[in-house]
């Protein structure tokens, strides 16, 4: 009963502020590839993300799940080895955007800091990296890049395949929000 | 000398065989077919959200990565997805029939998790049940 009060309150605060930019078909896509071996990436098209463009501050949740790879094996494994999506079924960003005005976004963009929280495997990071923000008619497009690595998140590589996964992992992020 | 050559014959039939049951059945095997799947759980989409926002961790271990049927009224429809009571969102591989906004359907999908940030139930791989 708590929890739907919360929500409740949390959804009419969103109302509330006008100023909030989301989307819920966000794209974070992963690559661990190592030149001439197999693709190793995965996808995620249904990420949400939200931009509070007053106070700077972004928001995006990826369920773990919902990353999709060609080939169904690497599927079961980054499940069941690595992130042990069961265990931990999401990660989420919790951050701001340095010197974000919107009034000044224009169809180009600009670079612009991007810097926060980043929990997966029920570990949590700090990251940072620059993102490109332009404005295309009424819609905020964020999309940029960084890296990690497996080890930060205690995410273990077995030896046997660590020489065809990559130690740095781009994740690479694109959200088209609207009011 | 005949019985030789079945012999290796047989031996290079069966290597053969294991290796591609090796890479067809193991490497490179089919992913879950969702739409072909039989549904674990059949609920209303309202039960399905209340379920998840009184207690994650079960909702969890009861939903998640199952394929389960919801039913409830399409709220919203945009692209490849469909939202159903409010608060379940149902992506697509195959852009969803419009038509059904604002109707009462049955959803079949793979429960992906619950979207703290939105406070919504997302199922992937959908079809609408005829």
């Amino acid at each position: 009963m708590e929890r739907i009060f919360v929500t409740l309150l949390f959804l009419a605060t969103s109302c509330l502020y006008a100023q909030k930019y989301t989307t819920k078909t966000g794209v974070v896509k992963f690559e661990a590839s190592v030149p001439s071996f197999e693709e190793i990436a995965g996808e995620n098209k249904t990420a949400s993300a939200a931009l509070d463009t007053a106070t700077g501050d972004m928001a995006v949740l990826a369920l773990m799940k919902g990353f999709r790879f060609k080939v169904a094996l690497m599927e079961e494994h980054f499940n069941e080895n690595y992130v042990e999506s069961d265990k931990y079924p999401k990660a989420t960003f919790k951050g701001k955007v340095t010197g974000l005005d919107v009034a000044k976004l224009t169809a180009t963009g600009g670079s612009y800091t991007v810097s926060g929280d980043l929990t997966l495997h029920g570990k949590t990071k700090k990251v940072s990296d620059s993102a490109k923000i332009s404005k295309s008619g009424d819609k905020i497009v964020v999309t940029g890049e960084f890296e990690v690595t497996p080890a930060e998140f205690d995410i273990e590589i077995p030896a046997v395949v660590s020489k065809k996964v990559a130690d740095k992992v781009k994740i690479t992020y694109s959200f088209t929000l609207a009011k | 000398m005949k019985k030789k050559l079945t012999i290796t014959l047989a031996v290079v039939l069966v290597l053969g065989a294991a290796a591609a049951y090796v890479y067809y059945g193991v490497l490179y095997k089919e992913g879950r077919n969702i739409a072909q799947e039989a549904a674990t759980h059949t609920l209303p989409a309202a039960k399905l959200v209340e379920t998840y926002t009184t207690n994650q961790q079960q909702a969890d271990s009861l939903y998640l990565n199952k394929t389960i049927e919801v039913q409830g009224v399409v709220t919203a429809a945009q692209d490849s997805v469909l939202t159903v009571a409010g608060s379940v969102f149902c992506s697509f591989d195959q852009l969803p029939d419009r038509a059904s906004l604002n109707k009462t359907v049955t959803i079949k999908g793979r429960c992906i998790g619950f979207d703290e940030l939105f406070g919504e139930v997302k199922l992937d791989q959908c079809t609408i049940k005829p």
